[in-house]
């Protein structure tokens, strides 16, 4: 029988031409019966990993390549051979990419010349050198170009291309190319330039094509291919094309034969870490945890010294203890730079990484088991990552270049794929659909998955009877089919590789946005696949605030509280995350977390553990937070789902919080070792897993079996464990997080100005906007000062105890802006509006919004007035100082609701009194009770209340269910609309700013909720606002 | 003088395993002689699939036309004839 193999094949990986996944392509060619498939993307190997593992799943041999672009735009076709010819693969992708502009790719020929090793090169489609001298009659181009590639890698490594595609000049190119095989005895080999995996995609395809070249189907002609021919077809369709041509097909399985070359998962070579005379790395590093202990530990217990000396033996029989020199060197020039930064992830399972303060978390304390991030049998380097202050961290990035140097240093990738709105906004457009109502479809899809939005009935109830039409059912038909397909590259943020040899050795590297900065092709996971380890330097501004926090305690006190050095034990502290008193708070102050507050009562850091954990998707999807908190509060008795698994689960009273213990519910129900566990876990966590995840579900059950578990159980577990999927934290991540809970707290109990001060320093962060921010801060009694160009700095700052708003808070000042009128008010203060416009040569509107913004309001002069004054102004040069007779004109005040509007636009929040106190008065004559009201109520009471939408979720986990929270001067109210009466109000609740909820309380414990019933926007009148005397001007 | 007919002149005609023409009947029968080109088309889907296999040939009778099969139907049509 005939056999074929295809070795000319893009995937998705294509960006916007190929259309089908890696996987997909594999599963085609499995199902063909092809016993290799090589994947050529162009000048790219961003699907390589994938690839190869769904071709190792698939049983077919996975041969890399890519179709490279040289520097007049013709395409060559490279196929890797061997080890060598990767090499030369990755050094050519690299250097066509840093040629040209990001996003292309162009390779001048005498470079091709330097990397030709290992490579096995096919002539290329109709774009390669040869068939476009033919194309244009040029007989003498085509053996000039065919000569120059035989030269460059020898007859046995260089094959003429030959395509054929039903098009109607195929018939003559193809006897062409064949004829300039024979005359200079070059073999040729048959390919089909594969775009997509089945004829169906072609439409597809067509579509990729208008959105990469922005047109539209109707106007792409001219762009697109003209038939559906570029399928992974099986040798009989292939053979018919062909028949003139002996050994055309044949070819493909010899050179497939000679591509012998597989993609090793291995330590990457890091770069050595100097290591002071007399030592080698390993004893270095033990020198420095030594170091570490005696710091860290008031005395050395055997049980600590036990660990020390088995991680260390675990890490030099790893080869990783340069790893870890490096890690430490990173963290040692930021703290010595002053720069916060911890450990989060895995890395807080090492005693190691304590000791070298790569972790602020002690593992013995918390029961972290150092298997979880190194084991002899999992002997990949482990991933560290580490968290900087946000504002700082490109210092250290720029550090790690500056060591290692730019070739050896780049960055991970990562791919923006096409979710629900982009891909409708896409595909709509490239169909020629109504812009408009494309536009306002993306908008109303209550789904982020592109492949549901079929499911969305908000799109089936905008479209009406539109959404039956053939244009629109093809839409959603391929948004469905575009899921998840890449669409641009763009950087990760943060993941770093570092290599001892040159970078481009490993990994094709190209451009980033940033100038002097590389990304390599793979994204995380593929990295992590292909054993490359990549650093991952995170920024987090909450870092970045409690860093500022402490500048301003010590500014304002004159001391620094050592917050690195807190127990952990400060029972007031815990009063406050149980009293729900948490915004501001890291991750606890979110509306979930702080429901959940008041009934958990957290007393350690063991708790902040397991609450920051519970409130995760896994856990929720999972079912687990109720049954969790019953169990804790003593409601519920604690039982497992197999008594086996006690050991696994007792530490979390039977439920599956955090990741670990995928690990341990394998082993302990169905025997798998920790690596089967490991590939489970990140299985469940894939998108991709598909085939893969269903094998490791036969596996499970069938060892669960054979451990005597009834299979019906065997599967419920397993059914959880894929509920729970790996949306949750690691242990030891929790655990680093937990840290930042306690500091916030503590120093929100401690030094709440300070804090208040520097989280609005840091916007946008967390869960709450500013506004929320500064009422939560009236409501402790911390006064938010309002912008004064006399008083305020750039930034935020504590004043007398309260918090006075920065310059940079005004609308449109800017860092420029702001940093002008500090520096020139240091001279001299400023006396009048004149003199501040003279001097500073600011911009009439930015003056007007300190105006407007209360800025200037010290001067005593009505806000309206200095308008007046701001628009007779002529500056900088003011030499036509006229008089106007109008000076005495009488202006009517701005009313408090339009003072409060302006300085809600201009600031984001309002400095002085809380809206709806003007109102209250109003409100309680309407009936409407406040937060501190509903605080009294009873279950089931009606109630109508009040407030400012501050925040609305719908989380994909709440089935349809929405939920708001509502301000007022008081606090905070929390609403639950039902997902009926969502549909009827929907319009409302996104364009009210102040929203009426009536509904009946719902009460458990001291967490109160309002069901709604019905919702209104609410306009205030502002004709009945409680003027008074020195609220208005 | 060429003919044509934009969409195609439905005709009658036999062919091979392969799918391709042996003979057709217009005005006469013809006995296709040499198939000189054969290529596809797959177009217009957003629209109504345009999905045809094109042969240009000559017959025994000395002539050279285009032809096609509307993949999707297996109907056959005459699109040019080259006098």
């Amino acid at each position: 029988m005939m056999e074929y193999i295809e070795l000319h094949c893009h995937s998705n990986f294509s960006l916007l031409d190929g259309a089908s996944h890696p996987e997909t392509l594999v599963e085609q060619a499995a199902r063909l019966g092809m016993s290799a498939l090589a994947l050529t993307d162009h000048d790219a190997v961003y699907g390589v990993v994938r690839f190869v593992q769904a071709a190792r799943q698939h049983g077919i041999k996975a041969i890399l390549g890519a179709e490279l672009t040289l520097a007049d735009g013709a395409h060559l076709t490279l196929l890797v051979e061997n080890a060598t010819g990767w090499r030369s693969l990755c050094h050519l992708i690299s250097l066509a990419r840093h040629n040209a502009p990001k996003g292309e790719a162009s390779l001048p020929y005498d470079i091709l010349a330097d990397h030709t090793e290992g490579l096995i090169a096919l002539s290329g489609c109709r774009q390669g050198e040869m068939a476009r001298a033919l194309r244009r009659d040029d007989q003498t181009g085509a053996i000039a170009a065919a000569r120059r590639y035989y030269d460059l890698f020898g007859s046995e490594h260089f094959w003429i291309e030959l395509q054929h595609h039903l098009l109607p000049e195929d018939n003559e190119l193809v006897t062409g190319l064949a004829r300039l095989a024979r005359d200079l005895r070059l073999g040729y080999v048959a390919t089909n330039n594969v775009h997509y995996a089945t004829r169906a995609d072609h439409r597809l395809q067509d579509v990729l094509v208008c959105i990469r070249h922005n047109t539209t189907i109707e106007q792409s002609a001219h762009l697109r291919r003209p038939n559906s021919e570029y399928y992974l077809k099986p040798a009989q369709r292939m053979a018919p094309l062909f028949a003139a041509y002996p050994g055309a097909l044949a070819n493909t399985l010899h050179i497939a034969e000679r591509c012998d070359f597989e993609l090793q998962a291995g330590l990457q070579d890091l770069p050595c870490f100097p290591t002071p005379p007399g030592m080698d790395s390993a004893t270095y590093l033990r020198h420095l945890c030594q170091v570490g202990l005696n710091r860290r530990y008031a005395e050395t217990a055997t049980d600590i010294l036990a660990r020390l000396d088995y991680e260390l033996a675990v890490i030099q029989r790893a080869g990783l203890a340069n790893y870890f020199l490096i890690v430490w060197d990173l963290v040692h020039f930021a703290r010595a730079s002053g720069i916060r930064c911890q450990g989060r992830g895995s890395a807080a399972n090492s005693l190691v990484a304590y000791l070298l303060d790569i972790t602020p978390v002690d593992p013995l304390a918390l029961d972290l088991v150092f298997e979880r991030f190194l084991s002899d049998e999992r002997q990949m380097a482990p991933d560290i990552d580490i968290d900087f202050q946000a504002d700082r961290r490109e210092e250290v990035i720029q550090y790690v270049y500056e060591k290692y140097g730019a070739d050896h240093t780049g960055m991970a990738c990562t791919f923006v794929t096409f979710r629900a709105r982009s891909a409708l906004r896409d595909v709509g457009k490239a169909l020629g659909l109504p812009l408009h109502l494309v536009d306002q479809s993306a908008r109303v899809l209550d789904t982020h998955q592109a492949g549901r939005i079929t499911d969305s009935p908000r799109l089936q109830e905008m479209l009406g009877e539109s959404s039956r039409t053939a244009p629109w059912r093809q839409a959603i038909t391929l948004c469905r089919e575009i899921d998840d397909f890449p669409r641009h590259l763009s950087i990760h943020n943060g993941g770093m590789i570092i290599t001892g040899p040159p970078l481009a050795e490993r990994v094709p590297t190209e451009p980033a946005t940033m100038p002097g900065r590389v990304v390599v092709q793979w994204d995380k996971d593929s990295l992590e696949d292909a054993g490359l380890v990549k650093i991952d330097l995170l920024g987090l501004r909450m870092l970045s605030a409690i860093a500022e926090a402490l500048d301003l305690i010590e500014v304002s006190t004159g001391q620094r509280p050592d917050l690195d050095g807190l127990c952990f034990d400060d029972s007031v502290v815990y009063d406050l995350i149980s009293q729900a008193d948490t915004i501001g708070v890291f991750q606890v102050e979110s509306r979930a977390q702080s429901q959940m507050q008041p009934l958990f009562q957290p007393r350690g850091l063991a708790d902040l553990v397991v609450a920051i954990s519970l409130i995760r998707p896994g856990p929720i999807q999972g079912n687990m937070v109720h049954p969790y908190l019953r169990r804790r509060l003593g409601n519920e008795s604690v039982t497992y789902p197999d008594p086996r698994l006690e050991g696994a689960l007792a530490e979390t009273l039977g439920v599956i919080l955090f990741q670990e213990q995928v690990l341990k519910v394998a082993r302990d129900l169905a025997g798998f070792s920790a690596g089967q566990g490991e590939l489970l876990r990140r299985a469940l966590g894939s998108k991709h897993a598909g085939a893969a995840l269903e094998k490791l579900h036969a596996a499970f059950v069938a060892g669960a079996e054979a451990q005597g578990v009834s299979a019906v159980t065997a599967e419920r577990i397993f059914e959880a464990l894929r509920a729970f999927g790996c949306y949750s934290f690691p242990k030891s991540h929790a655990a680093a997080f937990a840290v930042l809970v306690y500091q916030s707290a503590w120093l929100k109990r401690y030094y709440p100005a300070a804090l208040y001060a520097a989280l609005l320093n840091h916007q946008p962060m967390g869960f709450w906007s500013p506004a929320v921010l500064a009422g939560d801060a009236r409501r402790h009694g911390i006064p938010v000062l309002p912008v004064d160009v006399a008083r305020s700095e750039v930034r935020c700052t504590v004043e007398n105890g309260g918090v006075r708003l920065g310059l940079l808070y005004v609308k449109g000042l800017g860092e420029t802006g702001a940093a002008r009128l500090v520096d020139t008010r240091q001279s001299q203060t400023f006396v009048d509006l004149t003199d501040l416009c003279r001097r500073t040569q600011l911009p009439p509107r930015l003056v007007e919004h300190l105006i407007l913004a209360g800025a200037l309001d010290s001067w005593g002069i009505p806000r309206r007035k200095l308008l007046w004054t701001l628009g007779k102004l002529h500056y900088p040069v003011d030499t036509l100082a006229l008089d106007f007779a109008d000076d005495g004109v009488r202006l009517p005040l701005l009313s408090t609701l339009e003072k409060l509007s302006l300085e809600q636009e201009l600031l984001g929040l309002f400095p002085g009194v809380h809206l709806l106190e003007l109102y209250r008065p109003w409100l309680v004559e309407h009936g409407m009770s406040s937060s501190v009201d509903i605080k009294n109520s009873a279950p089931n009471d009606s109630v109508r209340v009040v407030g400012l939408l501050v925040v609305h979720q719908a989380p994909p986990t709440a089935k349809g269910f929405h939920f708001l929270t509502l301000e007022d001067e008081y606090g905070l109210m929390d609403v639950i609309v039902r997902p009926n009466l969502y549909r009827s109000f929907a319009r409302v609740l996104h364009t009210a700013g102040i929203l009426a909820v009536r509904g009946v309380i719902q009460r458990s414990g001291a967490v109160i909720n309002v069901l709604a019933g019905h919702v209104a926007a609410v306009l205030l009148p502002d004709e009945t606002a409680q003027l008074d005397a020195k609220g208005a001007d | 003088m060429t003919y044509l007919w934009p969409d195609g002149l439905p005709i009658q005609v036999e062919s091979d395993e392969q799918g391709a023409p042996l003979c057709f009947t217009w005005e006469g029968t013809h006995k296709v002689d040499n198939i000189a080109n054969r290529w596809r088309v797959d177009d217009d889907w957003w629209r109504g699939r345009v999905w045809r296999e094109y042969f240009k040939l000559t017959t025994d009778t000395g002539l050279l036309v285009i032809l096609f099969r509307d993949v999707l139907s297996g109907d056959w049509f005459l699109q040019r004839l080259y006098d």
